[in-house]
């Protein structure tokens, strides 16, 4: 399912009240940290990638997701670790997407829907009552499985969101950063005024990508990026997770099992019922995974 | 279930990786036989028939492979077709070692027959690694863990009688250091090599009995 709104076109329609200051550190979420762990989140982001203990940058404490009376998650725990790649696999209707919008309350916008439990980021629940969810959008990006670009250029993407946001900093500066740290800048740089809407489809996204990541946020989610893309620009997308994950945490949905191995340092597997069945090491689970309903999943043994 | 076909393809490696190592032993308890015998044509036959191991092997590493290349086989069955692609490996070797005897059995001198010396029954040894060898393929064709692990102590037992017979037919020559022939010597270069690669018989084995226990239960404690 995609609502067809880009994380940023919420943020344009609702944040005027949080966007007036620009200053990120007044809004409820950047500063609420547990008092017992306010600096460890700080003293993580210098190390790198190769370090194998890292922080926990979001964490879920019996979460359950209802659509009206239909259960579609059932008390998830997990602990999305910071700066890595975090795949969630299952079947259809296992709900990994559901969990996936749950992280940045995208599932606000279906009336029915209806989360319960503790979604914690940074440890702040981001469903407590003074949580602005348009700030934490601004935190927490997403990617969708379809490109959607606005009908704008290329630049103006790229800076919308900045723009929103009323930054200060060189625009165009920032722009090509975003679209660089995309893996997407060679390949537009002289055509910045083109519409987004004339690159091919893994441009598309590479764009959706830039767009994200232009407004600084700690975490990217993503939904299926690949799925609508040929191998070679899937390749790139895959590569370009990978990067991202130097500096971001990224969250991604995938049904292509290969491509979760490939590229995720811990692998979530869903089943149906809504259930998180087993999280951990990628290797682990595509090698030896704990529970027989994940193996006859991932070998495709499964229904 | 799904992926029928693949399922299948799974299973009929499985089956022909034990139908190799059948035939390997039955070649390994024939050399065994030309040895003590003293049997040239079955020696010969040991020898020429290498050829076919040989072209098995190599039919079933193309299958390992292609099975990685194309269904991308992850946790039991990545582990499964792992293991069998070095079991493959282990039970080639055991054909080599065969082979050895065979040739080694084509040089006995059979007008020296009936004085062969040094008078130590080797084959015994030999029976007992084959029957190792046995023993871990069972395991890998009922995916029995348990079987695994006692084959690594029948290994200690090996070595030991190894070992012994080794030293015996060193005493012995040494008793006899006036006494020496060419024939006697060859006799006794014979016996060490047969000895050796018997005892690495039982070292596969034990190979493959590691990569069944790691196949069964991710388990590498054999391994190292």
């Amino acid at each position: 399912m995609n609502f067809g709104l880009p994380t940023l076109t919420n943020t344009a329609n609702t944040s005027t009240a949080n966007s007036a200051t620009n200053d990120e550190s007044t809004t409820p979420l950047e500063r609420d940290r547990p008092a017992d762990g306010s600096s460890s989140t700080d003293a993580g982001r210098s190390s790198t990638r190769a370090t194998t203990e890292t922080d926990t940058i979001i964490e879920a404490r019996g979460v359950d997701v209802y659509y009206d009376a239909d259960q579609a998650l059932q008390s998830v725990d997990i602990e999305i670790p910071e700066r890595q790649v975090t795949a969630m696999i299952g079947p259809s209707g296992c709900g990994k997407s559901t969990f996936l919008r749950s992280i940045n309350r995208m599932n606000d916008l279906i009336d029915i829907a209806r989360v319960e439990g503790e979604l914690r980021f940074h440890g702040k629940n981001v469903y407590d009552e003074d949580v602005d969810p348009v700030a934490l959008r601004r935190k927490i990006g997403m990617v969708f499985q379809k490109p959607n670009p606005f009908p704008k250029s290329i630049r103006d993407n790229v800076a919308y969101g900045l723009e929103v946001q009323g930054t200060t900093d060189d625009i165009d500066e920032r722009v090509e950063r975003a679209l660089k740290n995309a893996a997407l800048w060679d390949e537009v740089r002289d055509q910045l005024d083109k519409s987004g809407l004339e690159l091919s489809g893994g441009q598309q996204q590479r764009l959706c990508i830039a767009r994200a990541i232009a407004t600084d946020p700690e975490v990217i989610l993503m939904d299926e990026p690949a799925s609508a893309l040929d191998p070679v620009a899937t390749s790139k997308i895959e590569d370009l997770i990978e990067e991202l994950a130097e500096e971001y945490t990224v969250v991604i949905v995938t049904h292509n099992m290969q491509q979760a191995a490939r590229i995720s340092d811990k692998t979530a597997v869903f089943l149906t019922g809504g259930e998180l069945v087993e999280f951990g090491e990628t290797e682990k689970i595509f090698e030896n995974p704990d529970h027989d309903r994940v193996e006859d999943y991932i070998t495709g043994k499964f229904g | 279930m799904a992926r029928n076909e693949y399922q299948q393809q799974l299973e009929a490696l499985r089956a022909a990786v034990v139908e190799m190592s059948e035939l390997v032993c039955d070649r390994f308890r024939r050399a065994l036989r030309a040895l003590e015998e003293g049997d040239e044509k079955l020696a010969d036959a040991v020898v020429t028939g290498d050829h076919e191991i040989n072209d098995l092997y190599l039919e079933l590493e193309q299958e390992c492979i292609d099975l990685l290349a194309l269904q991308q086989p992850v946790a039991g069955d990545l582990r499964f077709i792992a293991a069998s692609f070095k079991i493959i490996t282990d039970l080639e070797r055991i054909a080599d070692l065969a082979t050895n005897l065979g040739a080694y059995a084509r040089r006995i001198d059979r007008d020296r027959d009936r004085h062969r010396y040094p008078n130590i029954d080797v084959s015994h040894i030999g029976i007992q690694t084959i029957e190792m060898v046995e023993e871990a393929m069972r395991a890998y064709e009922s995916d029995d863990a348990a079987r695994t692990r006692s084959i690594d102590a029948m290994d200690d037992d090996v070595d030991a009688l190894c070992e012994r017979a080794g030293e015996a037919v060193v005493r012995d020559l040494l008793e006899r250091e006036r006494n020496l022939d060419d024939g006697i010597l060859e006799d006794v270069s014979r016996t060490l090599l047969t000895i050796r690669d018997i005892e690495r018989v039982g070292d596969h084995a034990v190979n493959i009995a590691a990569r069944t226990l790691y196949m069964v239960e991710n388990d590498d404690e054999l391994i190292y």
